[in-house]
């Protein structure tokens, strides 16, 4: 865990270092926001610790950030506005940096693979998007909502 | 575990200069006439990440870029938490499109199927074919599938290489595709946030990422739908797998595979067809 909330702090220094350059928010504004950014990832892995059931770290961790900043907690909208300092983006950027420097792991079994592998993985991605996309469009229209 | 430290703090400050490199550079919109690219930092991060690892300039050892994926694991968490406080305030708003969200979830796990193992089964495909199509094969999908086939099966081998493709090039082809959906006007942005949350974290923030680009001024909204859209794709995720994916798949395999699989083609050992 002390690991963990190293490595998420200075991913969290990272992303208001982009956040500034990027969106022009400044570190010592948006501190508080990553403060509490990394408070809930770090409560949400704790609390998949200590429970008896079984649920993966995402779900206690969005339910926690979800319950913090809805109308019912007391002092949502501070924390709401606090995070909202965090443009999505920018801690999307480190993130995606991390996948990117892992690539050469799976280059090697990469190429073992047939060119049909390829193909089909690509078209489940399309299947995937276009047809939730689609029927959430669908539903839309016929509810008339756009 | 000091040498450990050492190589951990060689990856952060590569993904530093990584992220100011990238955020200075900013957005940029190429027009292609049938639609628009949208390029952003998060996507140029990506690309010079992985030029950084590739094998070949041996930059960085295999045990860094095992220790980069799994950093990215944890950072991914911290990417869940910040979705999750802009879906706190939004909830009026997500309940109010709960119908449209239940029934875009049906597309998710349909739509790999649907387009997919026609495919798969047409270009001569086996049984490697479920693997591959009953899911997007992240990996609750592949303790799913291996958990019922056994790691050495051909079913498993065809989740593993979408697993593969998936993280090799997953979060790119997905921007490229949102930006390109986006630009064709025939889907609301609301619509197509909703289809960006495919159920893995780096392709989700690259696709809505592109929509955000492409729809500056639904950026909130376009977060919001798909961080809602991939946390039901993730947390239902496996129970539809077990109960309604793979044994759909299986089905339509069995009936598919005679009329579109090519029977008679000749093998060529390239480990696909058997």
């Amino acid at each position: 865990m002390k690991q963990k909330l190293l490595i998420v702090s200075i991913i969290g220094l990272i992303a208001i270092l982009g956040n500034w350059v990027g969106y022009g928010v400044s570190p010592i504004e948006a501190l508080p926001g990553i403060m509490i950014i990394v408070a809930v990832t770090i409560i949400g892995w704790s609390l998949t610790d200590c429970l008896p059931f079984k649920l993966p770290a995402v779900v206690w961790i969005s339910l926690l950030a979800l319950l913090i900043t809805s109308p019912v907690f007391p002092g949502n909208s501070y924390l709401a506005e606090m995070t909202a300092k965090i443009n999505f983006m920018a801690l999307a950027t480190p993130i995606l940096a991390y996948a990117g420097l892992s690539f050469g792991k799976d280059l090697a079994d990469f190429k073992k693979l047939s060119w049909r592998i390829v193909v089909v993985s690509l078209v489940v991605y399309t299947g995937t998007f276009l047809f939730a996309a689609l029927f959430a469009e669908i539903m839309f229209r016929i509810q008339g909502k756009f | 575990m000091s040498e450990e430290r050492v190589r951990e703090w060689k990856l952060h400050v590569i993904v530093l200069g990584l992220v100011i490199v990238t955020e200075l550079i900013g957005t940029k919109k190429i027009d292609l006439g049938i639609g628009v690219l949208a390029l952003f930092p998060m996507l140029y991060a990506l690309v010079i990440g992985g030029f950084i690892s590739w094998p070949t300039f041996n930059w960085l050892k295999m045990g860094e870029m095992k220790r980069a994926s799994y950093i990215l694991g944890i950072a991914f968490m911290l990417f869940v938490a910040k979705l999750g406080t802009m879906l706190g305030p939004s909830l009026p708003q997500i309940f109010d499109a709960g119908f449209s969200l239940s029934v875009q979830e049906i597309g998710h796990f349909v739509g790999t199927i649907i387009l997919g193992l026609p495919i798969a089964l047409l270009i001569g495909m086996k049984r490697e074919a479920i693997g591959a199509t009953f899911s997007i094969d992240r990996e609750p999908n592949l303790a799913v599938i291996s958990e019922k086939y056994g790691g050495d099966s051909p079913e498993v081998r065809g989740a593993l290489g979408v697993y593969i493709c998936g993280t090799i090039f997953g979060a790119i082809y997905l921007a490229l595709l949102a930006g390109f959906l986006g630009s064709l006007g025939l889907f609301h942005p609301i619509s197509l946030a909703m289809g960006a949350g495919v159920g893995s974290g780096s392709m989700m923030a690259a696709a809505s990422g592109a929509l955000a680009v492409t729809f500056p001024e639904h950026a909130e909204e376009i977060a919001v739908f798909a961080g809602a859209a991939n946390l039901i794709t993730i947390i239902i995720g496996t129970y539809v797998c077990i109960f309604f994916s793979l044994p759909v798949t299986v089905r339509l395999y069995r009936w598919l595979e005679p009329i579109l699989g090519r029977r008679h083609a000749v093998d060529k050992g390239e480990g696909v067809s058997r």
